[in-house]
Parts: structure tokens; sequence; C-alpha cells
């Protein structure tokens, strides 16, 4: 873990205070400073705040005052609240926030993922969401968190989540054909052993690697991913690819499909490690 | 490793609705010691999201068989990613969980799934999961039973928490893949791609009597 030196800290903290107070001036005039700060990463006793005025969620929860508290007295339908109970004790188990059963934390991730059935019952529930709402509820009350979650999966990962799961599938040729450019090596390697992208990047970009990288990198991550948007899973997807199989040297202990596969399941710390990371992204 | 380090190769993939313990098992058979034992249950196993696999090499009579585990998620809309998996599979373990009368009623539908995305030839077996929960079971062994005898499938109940029936159900498994494959191998004496086969595993018919 990186220690931000308590000075450097302060500066940031009261820069970052400097920038919610004033907000729409920020956003209107130096967006690319709001980028570069989140690229250095948010100070953590904002970040809950920052990622609400980045989203838009804060905005939204204004225009829709009300609205959660009027969905959490709704009873929601048995079929989505099935699958999400049996979910709510799979999240981060060994977060003190969602440790004990019916404890706040998992009482809270079932509010939120309740709310979302209600507030989009054609798209309903995917167990994807569960960890994305789950480190949101990290960071601010539940209201807050349901506006954000709604963000990220209408405006940040639009149709990810909704039944054929095809924005998904899309995204994961995409990613593919990124990868051509980005490392012919990794390509060429992954076209050969026909390793479908939706075998690797399904979790990563669905959880938005909240289940994949350590926890110092998720947040950095989201920081610029509230930022910039999806490009930020793509360019921390091919950094992983590139890292892991894209160089000859590399590929020398992994030349079946499984073998692959398991590289790919069981990524490098070094290059997941927040300050490589970042940087090659 | 080498690729050719075996005898047999197979492709299993564990299918049923979500939170029936399918990556438990896997996990269950991963591990020498019971997962209740080194404290990594609960707290629960994240949902798959997508598909997983791992490989697992047993021993029988003296032949390696690898087995090449698939796991897929369990909720409905994750089919479209997951369905494509289980064509080249040689095997299908169809979980539910004994404890939730829902999981037991879907089965009817995951067998029409598999009727349209899997092989004729494929060996489903059905496995009933979490009887360390025997208190709470919601699905009698008798109706079980009676199901899996009206579908020709072999019928096993189990704990992936205790570890209990998972091997012999591998095992089990693994010993019908290869009498299976040997049949297949006398009568065919050629080892031909499966019917319809769409993404092609390179070693998906490696599966015949060496």
């Amino acid at each position: 873990l990186e220690e931000v030196p308590l000075e450097v800290l302060r500066q940031r903290e009261s820069k970052w205070l400097d920038m919610l107070n004033n907000w729409d001036k920020w956003m209107a005039k130096k967006h690319k400073k709001i980028r570069l700060r989140c690229q250095k990463g948010i100070p953590p006793s904002l970040r809950g705040r920052a990622w609400q005025y980045l989203s838009g969620s804060k905005v939204k929860l204004e225009q829709n005052m009300g609205k959660f508290d009027e969905l959490d007295l709704l009873p929601g339908e048995p079929k989505w609240l099935d699958v999400i109970e049996r979910d709510l004790h799979r999240q981060f188990p060994f977060h003190e926030m969602f440790v004990s059963r019916g404890g706040h934390g998992q009482q809270d991730l079932f509010r939120v993922l309740k709310a979302y059935t209600l507030y989009r019952p054609e798209e309903g529930y995917c167990q994807a969401q569960a960890p994305i709402a789950a480190v949101l509820l990290m960071h601010m009350p539940a209201e807050q968190a349901f506006w954000c979650l709604v963000q990220i999966c209408e405006k940040y990962l639009p149709g990810y989540y909704s039944e054929k799961l095809e924005a998904i599938q899309l995204d994961g040729q995409i990613l593919f054909s990124l990868l051509h450019k980005v490392s012919p090596v990794a390509y060429k390697h992954l076209s050969k052993q026909k390793i479908d992208p939706i075998l690797y990047m399904t979790e990563w970009f669905m959880c938005a690697f909240s289940r994949t990288l350590p926890w110092s990198s998720v947040l950095r991550v989201w920081d610029m991913f509230f930022c910039e948007g999806v490009k930020i899973i793509f360019r921390v997807g091919l950094v992983l690819l590139k890292h892991t199989l894209g160089s000859s040297d590399k590929l020398k202990s992994c030349q079946g499909q499984y073998e692959t596969m398991e590289r790919l399941r069981a990524l490098s710390p070094k290059i997941m490690q927040e300050a490589f990371l970042v940087q090659e992204v | 490793m080498s690729m050719e380090d075996y005898d047999f190769l197979f492709k299993i993939v564990l299918i049923g609705n979500a939170g029936v313990g399918k990556t438990c098992l896997k996990e269950s058979l991963h591990n020498e010691i019971p997962l209740f034992f080194q404290g990594l249950f609960p707290p629960g196993q994240g949902a798959t999201i997508g598909v997983d696999f791992m490989i697992k090499t047993v021993e029988i009579n003296g032949e390696k068989v690898k087995l090449q585990i698939w796991d897929t998620a369990g909720q409905e809309r994750f089919r479209s990613i997951t369905q494509s998996y289980y064509r080249s599979a040689n095997a299908l373990i169809l979980t539910y969980d004994i404890t939730c009368e829902e999981s037991f009623r879907c089965l009817p539908e995951w067998l029409r799934e598999i009727e349209q995305y899997a092989s004729n030839k494929v060996i489903t077996v059905l496995v009933g999961n979490k009887i360390d929960l025997a208190d709470k079971r919601e699905v009698s062994q008798q109706r079980a039973a009676e199901f899996s005898e009206a579908q020709d499938m072999y019928y096993l109940e189990t704990s992936a928490k205790e570890s209990d029936n998972v091997e012999k159900l591998f095992l089990d498994l693994a010993c019908r893949l290869i009498s299976e494959a040997r049949q297949n191998t006398l009568v065919n004496n050629v080892s031909s791609p499966l019917p319809g086969e769409g993404k092609s595993i390179s070693y998906l018919t490696c599966c015949n009597f060496n």
C-alpha cells in the first residue's frame, strides 16, 4: 500500500474541498484539472462525495427527492428478492461492514439492489450489480449509493446488466480488437488458443475490477472511472493483458489454453499494484 | 505442465440455479481439506460472473484422467454467455439445493436447456447439494431419485461444505466417461468432432482411448 505523505494529503483535501464547493465552475472550465486530480487519487475522506459529484448522482438524487424512500417501502418482486437474498452474504465477506449476516451492510445492500429492481422493473437484478453496490455502500449511505448505482448502470455501463447481456459481449469483442493494436503478441496468442474474451473479461468489466484488483488499486481505478468513464475499464483490461501475455518470454510458461486461462485468472500482483497500474493506464 | 500428461481428458460443466453451490463443489474437489475446516465456510463465495474453470487430475486404475471443470453463472441472464460452453461438454453436473424447492422446480427448465444446447451424447448427473443443512431440507431424496430415474440420470447428494460425496461424484463420473469413451472408440474407431461443434476447443476430442 502506498502511503501518501500527510502534508500532501492535506493539500489534496483542501484542493478537493474547493473543487466540490465550486463544482459547476470547475466542470465547465477546468475539466482537465479534475481529470488530473482523479488520476492522482481522490483523498479517502472525500472519495464518497467526489464519486457522487463526478457521476452526477448527486444531481440525480436532488431531482428525485423522496424517490428512494418510496421504492424502499415497496415489497419488491419475489423472483428478484430470492436471488438478491442469496447474494447478500457473499459480497466482500471479510469487510467489517458486510461480515455479519443481517448486519447493516447487508441490509443496506438489500435495500439498494431491491430499489433498483423497482426503479427499472424491465431490467430487474443482475448478480454483477451486487459487488458494485457493495463498493458504493462502503463510501456513502444507501440512498446516495442507489443513485450512484443508477448512474453506473445507465450512464457508465449501459446495457451491461440487462436481460441478454449483449453490451458486455460486444465490449468483449471491442476489447479484443483493441488488443490487436496494443499488444499484437497477446492478441495472436489468445486467438491461437481460441480463448473467447468473454472468458476473462466478463467479471473484470461487469464488476469494474472490484473483484480482481487489490483494494487500493480498485479505488484508484474507480476514481478515474467516475471521471472518464468506461474507457478506463478498457485501458485497465488492456494493461493487464499486455503485461500478462504481451511478450514471447511471458508466453513460454503458458503454451496451452488451460495454462493461459490460469494465468489470466491468477494475475501477477506486480502488474495489479496501484502505482504501476495507474501509471500504465 | 505438459499437455500430453494424461490418458483421458474430459470437459465437465456445472450448471444449475444461482446459489446452489456449484462453485463450492468445484472448490471442494480442489481442496484436499474440507472448506469448512479451513475456515472458508462461511462466509460465502462470490457469485460466479460469467464462466470460471479449473483442472483436476485424478488417477483411476493407474490411468491419469484430467478433468476440466467449468463453472457457470447460475442466473438466467448469464445463459446467453454460458450456453456456448456446455455445447462441447462431455458431462454436465446439474446441481440443485436440497434446502431450496425453487432450485429443484427449475430442473425441467435446465433439462430443456441441455437438450437444446448440449451434445446429445452428454452424460448428465443430478446433484442435490447442501446436505449439511439437513434440518432445512425442502426436497426429499425420494422425489429427487424418482425424478432422476424418469430422466435417466445418475443422482447423488453432496455437501460441498463438508466435502461429503464430492470426490465420489467426480470419480464416479470420470469412470463412466472412461467406459463411454472406450465404447465409442470401439464402435467408431475414430474420434470425430461432436456434431454442431461451434467453438472448437482444441483438445476436446482427445478423450479417446489411448
